[in-house]
């Protein structure tokens, strides 16, 4: 490893170090209650983590969106590639997508609640729905941009339709579908947190609220790390097993384009 | 594209927006969904007409409007200056690119509690959020956009004679500029998404604050209605964002 590569690796954990800098010389300039300072949130964050029923409800919220996240790959990856080689199925579905994109999909929620109680099911549901959007679009996109002269040759190999889009339209758009993936990803961690703030029953963003309902701060800006901490972890775990799959592709960015 | 394939995908567009409305009002009139909990799209339709003469209403969606664009405008600002700068200068690149590469993932709702403490309850915000979740799309199409630029472009508006303080903006800027707009959609959408989450979290006014307030009253209705009203607003933006994106890339190859 040279010195650039070890720059590279290095620079992320630096931000990180830097930026609790800077919270710890605001707060301490502040001197607010309720602006706890970067180390006292740091020292709150064992008592949560070392907390068997917190520790309970934040494995509560990843199985969720695990299940969630999952679902949704395997519907919207297939329907993505399908927008993406078949034009009417393209017409057909842009449209709604188009009318569904500005919703927050945790804005459902309530309307949902209603109908499928507070418990995992309409949770789970809602994270399903928020991922699925950007992991359709890239597909979408990946599948469009695949070179038409190879599925031709497939055709002309003999190879009947599912099988050129098994073979050809899926590892050919793979690299795009992963950078949806990614930005789903997060997105999945996002929708969980609002999930359960707006139905407190348990997990990561119950914590997190009742926290900030009863004012305590520590155990606020600790949840805050926490869920933040998870953010980075999944990026970065998922940013290596992308590495892994499409090494023949040249990422055309080593940071995520995350969004809601 | 001819004019005849652009009305059938017109038509196969609104085939399945029109089943869904379909199967809507099938559930509510065959009895499968009680009026309570799904009302008929004909009665939240009738209520979003009603609503989009109310005085109040109009009120909630100019609130929602005015932090949806403050927050997007500053977004805008920052993320373009931001990367463009990292995109021409190492050194503001060596502290932007690990920035980014920490604070990108991070889902920005949970910073809203941290932000709630510090601004309060007001606009400032609600219009920090926007522009933190907003910020880091822009932010990555503009350095995009702006690396990728074709060295022989520069090569040669310098040997045009154009002075090294004007080429970031009569050749790079330009040349980021449909990378910029495709960022800014992203961007555009996402505020829209923050802006009523962060009004659902805590606020007074706002399309965020009409559904959690119907929601508590168990008014399904004018549930619906707010849901309805942040889709068309998104759609009305996008367009307009679309224009403005025909008009300044009038002259561009097709991108």
């Amino acid at each position: 490893m040279n010195a650039s590569q070890f720059g590279r690796r290095i620079s992320p954990l630096l931000a990180c170090i830097g930026l609790l800098c800077v919270w710890q010389a605001g707060a301490l300039a502040l001197k607010t209650d309720s602006f706890p300072t970067a180390l006292e949130a740091i020292r709150a964050i064992p008592s949560i983590l070392g907390d068997h029923e917190s520790l309970l409800n934040i494995l509560d919220s990843l199985r969720r969106m695990a299940i969630g996240f999952g679902l949704a790959a395997l519907v919207s990856i297939p329907l993505g590639l399908m927008m993406g080689r078949i034009r009417a199925v393209a017409s057909l579905c842009n449209p709604l997508l188009m009318i569904v994109y500005p919703v927050p999909k945790a804005a459902l929620m309530p309307v949902i609640m209603l109908w499928l109680g507070v418990g995992d099911v309409s949770k789970t549901l809602v994270i399903f729905l928020g991922v699925s959007i950007p992991i359709i679009y890239h597909s979408f996109q990946g599948a469009k941009a695949v070179e038409e002269k190879m599925v031709w040759s497939g055709a002309a190999m003999g190879l009947s339709g599912f099988q050129r889009m098994f073979r050809i339209v899926l590892p050919a758009a793979l690299p795009e579908i992963l950078a949806g993936c990614r930005t789903g990803l997060v997105l999945a961690l996002i929708t969980m947190v609002t999930s359960e703030m707006i139905a407190r029953q348990n997990g990561a963003g119950n914590i997190l609220f009742n926290a900030l309902d009863m004012a305590q701060y520590d155990t606020v800006f600790a949840m805050i790390i926490v869920i933040g901490a998870l953010g980075i972890i999944f990026d970065a775990a998922f940013e290596k097993l992308r590495r892994a799959l499409v090494r023949w592709s040249e990422p055309r960015f080593d940071m995520p384009l995350s969004f809601s | 594209m001819n004019a005849r394939l652009v009305s059938t995908d017109i038509i196969l567009g609104i085939i399945p927006i029109a089943l869904v409305i379909a199967l809507w009002q099938g559930l509510v009139s065959f009895g499968y969904a009680p009026v309570a909990l799904l009302p008929p799209p004909g009665s939240v339709f009738a209520r979003l007409a009603q609503q989009l003469v109310n005085p109040g209403f109009l009120h909630d969606i100019g609130a929602t409007l005015l932090r949806l664009f403050a927050g997007f405008g500053i977004a805008v600002v920052l993320g373009v200056a931001l990367g463009l700068a990292a995109a021409v200068s190492p050194g503001v690149n060596a502290v932007v690119r690990p920035m980014v590469r920490v604070l990108a993932p991070l889902p920005k709702v949970a910073l809203y509690p941290a932000m709630l403490l510090l601004l309060g309850f007001d606009h400032a915000s609600k219009i920090t959020l926007v522009t933190a979740d907003a910020l880091f799309p822009i932010l990555l199409s503009a350095y995009y956009g702006a690396s990728m630029v074709e060295q022989k472009l520069v090569w040669s508006a310098m040997a045009a004679g154009t002075p090294r303080s004007q080429i970031l903006f009569k050749v790079v800027l330009p040349a980021a500029l449909p990378s910029i707009l495709t960022g800014c959609r992203i961007g555009l959408v996402i505020s829209c998404i923050v802006v009523f989450l962060a009004e659902m979290i805590t606020s007074t006014d706002g399309l965020g604050h009409e559904l959690v307030a119907a929601a508590r009253t168990f008014q399904t209705v004018d549930m619906f209605v707010p849901l309805i009203t942040i889709s068309l607003l998104g759609l009305i933006l996008n367009g307009l964002l679309h224009g403005l994106r025909t008009y300044l890339l009038r002259g561009f190859p097709e991108v």
